[in-house]
């Protein structure tokens, strides 16, 4: 696997910085919205319970597609919207998007996007890749299935993970996304993903709502 | 730093595998530091009454939950004001002193203040940290833990690989799963196999909270390890819990007979994104005094999951060697860690556990993956059974007893078929999908899932879900596997259910025998007072690790 060193370098340059210039990374970022390539996600108020069994609710985490533009291994997070869209549509269902400010815990995002969704299915995808599907009705630390190595997720799995929340939308018991396991993993990422955390950490907001994003793909 | 002629040394040395692994350095700010922040707190303490109305700079009324649960519950105020005014170096000094006893230390150290504690430790090198953790641990004789787990979470080859793993010697095995539903399979798979390798092998099964009490409670699991403490606030109620909520869980452990610690790790506050801006040493403290606080008799540590991060920066190796050793000093059982992958370079990886395998622990490894490690689903293990011969071999030439023992071929192939069967037999009994005879010989003789087929995973799924929805115990387990001609196993598995009721594997450091016995910090308590005391080989055990089958032997020559 290719580290990204496109993306490490950027994050040791802004870490450096902030070193620098002497700012406290706890205080709130509230930088405007950036802009991602293919993707265009407007906030259209506080996100609300949904009543259609026919919706996956995805939650992604509070600077997912604005100052995070790839996962750790650099896909673009464009195309991972595209690909979870795709599964889901492919079962007949569609999605509607969440984002999170309040937390960056995929565990309690993705219960979140459950709770909101008619189906009672939700996803949770971290800006780095870490991802769930998640149950209504499951304790929030459970799941139906859980993707914990970031590194290992590529856009197939992306897609197959779109489309197994559908088949539990649906009723359905489906073959779980099949498990892949990177021991060498964590040596390589794990460093990089606390400061990547950190640094999306810094956009929670405790006291701000979940945002319903509407989405258009370019 | 670009040379426009580079040199061929360089070349060689940059594509070793060692630079393959993620080295960032300190950023103080977030908390990217392995100890001695500057933002630490200084040393203090202020009591009235019987109550610390000041801890580590701060007032009462200024602490956070977990400052006050540690003031209120972790810190003897009776010994407080002498053990507070000692130097950091003195203390450091009578842990390392073999002729300060081993109570006389514990008297001290669990009177000190967090920012105490970890000064303390910054005053010892990483050869005073092995020296104190000789004399310190608990438990007289060390002991050894493994994961059994694989990516398909196969039952039959967990059977088989828990079976194989006890004979080799771990007195523990914990398994967890890459598909949350399958767990109850996995503790039948461990139970089942893990009283075939040897009777009395202890089992967990790392999964969401309230579904390891259920699973304990029925007699699938007999104890429990991933009960997770944090060192502050908002890490501890981002997971929904407090100190006291865990201490509640604790306590529905014990109420029901069974053994159980916390976990807990440097680097976990600042992975995520919460270390408000200390070391992760000192976070670590308050974690081991939580769970010191919270009256549970061990504590899992030693960075653990998060060791990508302490293994990053600069003396992270160190603070995991101390984490373990303030773990000790607290009175409590240890099982240290070297559970996770964290370097690409076998001579960092051999390295990072001879702090723990040399002065010997009760637990050395947390565990060690006793599969390939593209089936060990906690991500890889900093060994794996490919590595076992190694293992075997260094407690060889160091003459050190890392809880392991030589086996042959031909009683491993035995044990894992045996296992295989047993669980055929439990899944024929409770109406499970079938176990064929095909995946009993392909467990068997496995190295891990390429060599077994796929399941039905969905049909599979439904099963371990009437498992959970009948109130299926160990006595069905016992019942079902004693109607199939596995008496030996089921007596075990019974025995394993007795042991709830005694209660003395719940005293500190606890292992179960192969004959029923319970050794422990009580009866078997650590008596290192310098040379010749302490933990001695015996003649028997040392024969056993002497005893590579690949040694060439004069005799044969």
């Amino acid at each position: 696997m290719q580290i990204n060193t496109e993306l490490l370098e950027k994050i040791v340059a802004e870490v450096l910085a902030e070193i620098g210039g002497g700012s406290s990374g706890a205080s709130v970022a509230t930088a405007a919205p950036e802009e991602v390539a293919g993707v265009k996600l407007t906030e259209t108020g506080k996100a609300a319970r949904g009543t259609d069994p026919k919706e996956v609710v995805l939650a992604i985490s509070p600077a997912f597609a604005t100052t995070f533009k790839k996962t750790i291994t650099g896909i673009p997070l464009a195309d991972v919207l595209r690909q979870v869209f795709a599964g889901v549509e492919e079962e007949g269902l569609h999605v509607r998007v969440i984002r999170v400010y309040h937390t960056a815990d995929v565990a309690f995002m993705s219960h979140l996007g459950a709770r909101l969704s008619g189906s009672g299915i939700g996803i949770g995808i971290l800006s780095r890749g870490t991802s769930i599907i998640h149950q209504r009705d499951l304790n929030p630390l459970s799941n139906l299935e859980l993707f914990p190595q970031a590194p290992v997720i590529d856009l197939p799995a992306f897609r197959a993970i779109g489309k197994n929340a559908a088949k539990y939308a649906k009723g359905e018991s489906p073959n779980p996304v099949p498990t892949k396991n990177d021991p060498m993993a964590r040596p390589r990422y794990q460093g990089l993903a606390a400061l990547l955390h950190n640094k999306e950490a810094s956009f929670i907001d405790r006291s701000k709502a979940p945002q319903e994003l509407s989405v258009t793909f370019e | 730093m670009a040379v426009s002629k580079r040199s061929k040394r360089f070349e060689v040395l940059e594509n070793r595998p060692v630079h393959k692994d993620g080295f960032i350095g300190e950023w103080i700010d977030v908390g990217l530091i392995a100890m001695g922040s500057p933002n630490d707190p200084k040393p203090s303490i202020r009591i009235e009454g019987d109550k610390v109305v000041e801890m580590d700079g701060r007032r009462r009324e200024e602490f956070s939950m977990i400052e006050q649960f540690v003031a209120d519950y972790a810190i003897n105020v009776k010994n407080a004001p002498e053990a507070m005014a000692k130097s950091e170096l003195e203390i450091a000094r009578m842990l390392v002193d073999v002729n300060v006893p081993r109570g006389e230390c514990i008297r001290v150290m669990t009177a000190l203040t967090p920012a105490k504690i970890a000064r303390v430790m910054d005053s010892l090198n990483i050869v005073e940290i092995m020296m104190a953790m000789q004399k310190m641990r608990c438990r007289q004789t060390p002991g050894n833990q493994c994961h059994i787990t694989n990516v398909k979470d196969h039952p039959v080859l967990l059977a088989a690989d828990a079976a194989e793993g006890a004979l080799r010697g771990f007195i523990e095995m914990e398994t967890t799963v890459g598909i949350v539903r399958y767990g109850a399979f996995n503790a039948l798979a461990l139970l089942v196999g893990g009283q075939t390798g040897r009777r009395g092998t202890l089992t967990q099964d790392a999964l969401e909270e309230a579904f390891e009490l259920e699973v304990g409670m029925r007699g699938l699991t007999s104890y429990a390890e991933t009960v997770s403490v944090y060192g502050t606030e908002s890490v501890f109620v981002d997971g929904d819990d407090t100190p006291w909520s865990k201490s509640f869980l604790a306590s529905a452990y014990a109420s029901r007979g069974l053994k159980m610690r916390f976990t807990s790790g440097t680097g976990s506050e600042v992975q995520m994104g919460a270390a408000e801006g200390k070391s992760m040493l000192y976070l670590e403290v308050l974690c081991i005094m939580v769970t010191k606080g919270a009256g549970v008799q061990g504590l899992q540590n030693g960075s653990i999951s998060c060791i990508g991060v302490p293994g990053a920066v600069p003396s992270g190796l160190r603070a995991i060697a101390c984490e373990n050793l303030v773990t000790m000093c607290l009175d409590l059982e240890v099982a240290s860690g070297n559970d996770q992958t964290f370097s690409h370079s076998d001579q960092r990886r051999t390295a990072r556990t001879i702090p723990q395998l040399f002065p010997g622990t009760d637990l050395i490894f947390s565990g060690y993956a006793a599969e390939p490690n593209y089936d060990n689903m906690f991500a890889g293990s900093n060994w794996d059974i490919d590595d076992m011969d190694d293992f075997l071999s260094i407690q060889r030439d160091f003459k050190v007893d890392g809880g392991l023992r030589p086996v042959s071929e031909e009683d491993v192939i035995a044990i894992r078929n045996k296992a295989a069967r047993a669980l055929q037999a439990v899944f024929a009994e409770l109406g499970f999908p079938p176990i064929t005879d095909e995946e009993v010989e392909l467990a068997t003789y496995a190295h891990g899932t390429k060599d077994v087929g796929d399941r039905n995973i969905p049909e599979d799924l439904k099963a371990t879900e009437r498992l959970m929805k009948e109130g299926i115990t160990g006595v069905d387990v016992a019942k079902a596997l004693a109607k199939r001609g596995f008496r030996d196993i089921a007596e075990s598995i019974i025995l394993m259910m007795r042991q709830r009721v005694a209660g003395d594997y719940l005293q500190t450091s606890a292992w179960i025998d192969s004959d029923g016995a319970v050794y422990s910090a009580v009866n078997d308590p650590n008596t290192y007072a310098g040379p010749g005391t302490g933990y001695k080989m015996s003649d028997g055990r040392w024969n056993e690790i002497k005893s590579i089958p690949w040694a060439v032997r004069a005799e044969d020559v």
